[in-house]
């Protein structure tokens, strides 16, 4: 797939994902470029953040980034075609203390990519509203759970293992509104 | 800003205290861009604010971090009746929405 200035991050994510299957490499898509496929681009991602799950060499990520035409700088890929830049930051998967994440393929217009769940993008955004009352990242949690079906139960309790439950009432509540604003926008 | 009424005295004190409330903590600058307020009047509603006990700053390096103070006896409450107070004022609720307070590694751009 030839990536241009018109690609979309979910076109970067699904090049990428198939460039590194390719080179038999496992990796997930995580953070925020997540949270902009889950949330329909209610919010924008400006990178790519993939976490490998197995083993991989520096060399043989340059050699499958370099087959789309992305070139290492540092510690991130960049692409002359596109301003979004692909990091492959140190695992392991985890939201909070959670660790047991179970990614999920997702299906983009431009093909399969390994990424986290609904549900799971959902917990990362609340991650950093609980733990650095980034009320932003509320905002895109409350866009995912309306535009995704997403286990509250299991958000719920994951919440209070991090002793947050008061602000996931709070995050309950705000999806509640969201919701209403919406049916009132329609009416 | 929006705020229909000031229980807690001027605008400036009702607003900065709707804004750690949302925040959590927050330094006198960050609140005065959030509020769009001047900071000279952000400063005088916080320290009032510190003298009845409301909020509580702490310095850090050379910056004061305001928070609701813990040790309030109704914090709960005010807590969630700032909050409250929050939902009627949109303008600042996006306004706050839009600061990224999560972390972001050094030397990975915006």
């Amino acid at each position: 797939m030839t990536l241009t200035s018109r690609s979309s991050l979910a076109d970067v994510a699904a090049a990428v994902a198939g460039a590194l299957r390719d080179a038999g490499i496992v990796a997930v898509l995580t953070g925020g470029a997540c949270a902009t496929i889950h949330s329909d681009g209610d919010y924008q991602s400006a990178d790519l953040d993939f976490v490998v799950r197995s083993a991989a060499t520096r060399k043989s990520l340059d050699a499958a980034m370099a087959s789309i035409g992305f070139r290492r700088d540092g510690d991130r890929y960049l692409h002359p075609a596109t301003s979004f830049f692909v990091e492959f930051p140190r695992g392991p998967l985890a939201i909070g203390d959670d660790l047991a994440i179970t990614p999920v393929t997702v299906q983009l217009k431009r093909g399969p990519v390994l990424a986290l769940s609904a549900t799971d993008a959902c917990r990362d955004r609340l991650a950093a509203f609980y733990h650095w009352a980034d009320r932003q990242s509320l905002r895109v949690a409350v866009a995912i759970a309306r535009r995704r079906r997403v286990h509250m139960a299991a958000i719920g309790r994951w919440s209070a293992k991090e002793g947050e439950e008061e602000k996931f009432r709070e995050f309950k509540r705000e999806l509640q509104r969201e919701r209403q604003r919406v049916r009132d926008e329609a009416s | 800003m929006v705020l229909t009424s000031s229980p807690f005295g001027g605008q400036s004190r009702t607003a900065a205290l709707v804004a750690l409330g949302l925040l959590e903590d927050s330094y006198p600058r960050e609140l005065a861009r959030v509020l769009a307020r001047p900071l000279s009047g952000v400063q005088m509603a916080l320290r009032g604010l510190e003298r009845d006990g409301l909020v509580a700053g702490r310095l850090v390096g050379r910056t004061k971090l305001y928070r609701l103070n813990p040790r309030y006896f109704a914090r709960d409450e005010l807590k969630r009746y700032v909050v409250k107070l929050a939902d009627a004022d949109p303008a600042l609720r996006a306004r706050v929405e839009q600061l990224r307070r999560r972390p972001r590694r050094t030397g990975k751009p915006l």
